[in-house]
């Protein structure tokens, strides 16, 4: 449903006054098949949330292009690209004034009533209620507005979701729910899935894992086959958690 | 009588549609147009002719007092003085605004001096929009000052907007607080084309345990101009804010001069202050839910105008 042909993501660089150019993402092929959770992970700036944004049109390609469902959309704005049923929850969110999170919810949605915003908020269950009518401003904690972000996204009903590390800042009691509520959104709709995350259970949750190291796909398949790649990367806080074995606690 | 501009100048301006319950003062064109009392506010003509005094009396809960003005004639410069006196205990709404409507190329405009007494304890919620409209070309001023007097324990919540169609503003706010007195100013101000804004505020913490909080919100599209003046000014234990942003559209320009004084070594001031574009993480959000750059923009305005 989602093919990556050749992609490049380059920018300008200069080193001591030399100019030259670095391949943040460095020829990517890869596709996604409908209805699959797939966990993207890799060392901290490999690119994971470059790839996601030039899939969401927030950066623009380089070189290559990206199918969907069959459509080169590399030239489709982000709105379009939303209104086309891709949907993203950014790694570090945007923080607004005056601006509501039953505003972005109407946005996402289309929807004003309120009996219906709060069905959507008790589908999603990971923000309480009284959350609907609160700014999404600076004032709120780190895990608040990722629950918002990643509710935004479940809300649009896309076809194909993106969250970018939807776990960091969010407590431990939530992690669990999440990904049991974004494996019911696969086998509801089936939504295709891609999370960009360094966490177990994300991982473990995956029908397909992919490694990024430098730009590349360094690996892509399952959990078992993908260990050794993750010890020898040093993705932190996996093996920090189980030092690399998966069975550890 | 109103007539249709009236009535829409009345309703973007105050939120009126037809006449208010309770108390009312509607100026129109410089001249009183109809007045109401009620029995714990009173309104009545100063002795000079020059404004109006508005009394109300200790102890009145819930109550509202709309004051709007609107002008629509050709060349007139009208300047009025009122005085609001809020007894003890108070706790009142006042909905003032001006609304101008343009229709030649002569210039109009509306200063309105606004004194408040507030009294011990007493709380006062006072809203003010000034807008200008229709298709005339002379310009349109609108100069407002506040000043505002806290007693003891009195507190004061001023929403001050400027939303459109206003060429030229002065805008002066200053306040006094007494002990245990708190204040909140949050100012909005939106400007266009060639439009130029100025608002100067001063605020005095004279008394221990005041505390005030100013928010400036200023939204320059086009190639207007709008410039910022806040000084708090501590003469005791007290707690002061300053919360100024600016959002520059097109060629908009902005100078924003917070300033803090602390004339006593418990004073608490803080301020903090941005100038800049719309961040580009709110529009690419706000994209991503499907709307258009447009869309985008005119939404983060108004949120942040809100
Ligand atoms: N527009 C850009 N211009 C220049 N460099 C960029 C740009 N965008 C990303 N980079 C660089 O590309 C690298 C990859 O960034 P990216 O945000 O994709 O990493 P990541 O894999 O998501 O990392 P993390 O795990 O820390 O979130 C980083 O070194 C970053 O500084
Ligand atoms: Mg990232």
């Amino acid at each position: 449903m989602l093919e990556l042909k050749n992609l490049y993501f380059t920018v300008p660089i200069s080193d001591n006054g030399n100019s030259g150019e670095r391949n943040i993402i460095d020829g990517i092929n890869f596709t996604f098949e409908q209805g699959k959770f797939y966990t993207v992970t890799g060392p901290n700036g490999s690119g994971k949330t470059t790839l996601a944004k030039l899939i969401m049109g927030i950066n623009p390609i380089s070189r290559g292009a990206v199918y969907y469902e069959g459509r080169d959309i590399s030239s489709l704005t982000i709105t379009e690209r939303a209104k086309a049923g891709i949907a993203y929850s950014f790694q570090q969110p945007a923080r607004f004034k005056g601006i509501t999170f039953r505003d972005l919810l109407t946005m996402a949605t289309g929807i004003e009533d309120e009996k219906q915003l709060m069905d959507i908020i008790f589908h999603v269950g990971i923000c309480p209620m009284s959350f609907l009518d609160k700014e999404v401003d600076a004032k709120l904690s780190g895990g608040e507005i990722k629950k918002i972000e990643l509710a935004l996204t479940i809300a649009a009903n896309p076809k194909l979701a993106i969250y970018d590390e939807p776990d960091t800042g969010i407590d431990l009691w939530t992690i669990g729910p999440m990904v049991h509520l974004l494996k019911k959104e696969i086998s509801r709709h089936p939504t295709t899935t891609i999370v960009v995350s360094h966490n177990r259970v994300f991982l473990e949750a995956a029908d397909v894992v992919l490694i990024i190291d430098k730009g590349k796909i360094a690996f892509s398949g399952d959990l078992t086959d993908a260990l050794p790649f993750l010890t020898d990367l040093n993705v932190c806080t996996y093996r920090d958690s189980c030092g690399g074995n998966p069975d550890a606690e | 009588m109103l007539n249709n501009i009236d009535k829409q100048l009345l309703k973007t301006v105050a939120d009126m549609e037809g006449l208010p319950k309770g108390a009312y003062n509607i100026r129109k064109n410089g001249k009183l147009l109809q007045r109401q009392t009620s029995a714990n506010i009173d309104i009545e003509t100063n002795a000079e002719g020059t404004g109006i005094i508005v009394t109300i009396k200790p102890g009145t809960k819930n109550e509202s007092v709309h004051i709007p003005v609107i002008l629509s004639e050709a060349g007139l410069y009208d300047v009025v003085y009122n005085a609001f006196i809020i007894g003890e205990d108070a706790d009142v709404t006042i909905i003032a605004g001006c609304g101008i409507h343009c229709g030649t190329s002569a210039p109009e405009g509306h200063a309105g001096i606004h004194e408040f007494q507030v009294g011990n304890n007493a709380k006062v919620s006072y809203v003010e929009k000034h807008f200008g409209a229709g298709e005339g070309t002379g310009r349109r001023t609108l100069n407002p000052t506040t000043k505002i007097f806290l007693a003891k324990g009195a507190s004061a919540q001023m929403e001050l907007t400027q939303i459109s169609g206003v060429d030229e503003a002065n805008r002066v706010n200053e306040a006094i607080l007494g002990p245990d007195s708190l204040l909140l100013i949050t100012e909005r101000v939106m400007t266009e084309g060639a439009q130029t804004a100025i608002s100067t505020n001063n605020i005095i913490l004279q008394e221990a345990n005041s505390r005030a909080n100013m928010i400036s919100r200023s939204v320059m599209k086009g190639n207007s101009k709008q410039t910022f003046y806040a000084t708090m000014d501590a003469r005791a234990k007290c707690f002061g804010h300053i919360e100024c942003d600016a959002i520059i559209m097109d060629n908009g320009t902005n100078e924003t001069m917070p300033s803090l004084k602390a004339g006593h070594p418990d004073a608490e001031l803080t301020h903090e202050a941005s100038i800049g574009k719309i961040a580009s993480d709110q529009l690419t959000k706000l994209m991503s839910l499907g709307l258009t750059y447009d869309q985008a923009v005119n939404r983060i305005i108004q949120g942040f105008l809100k």
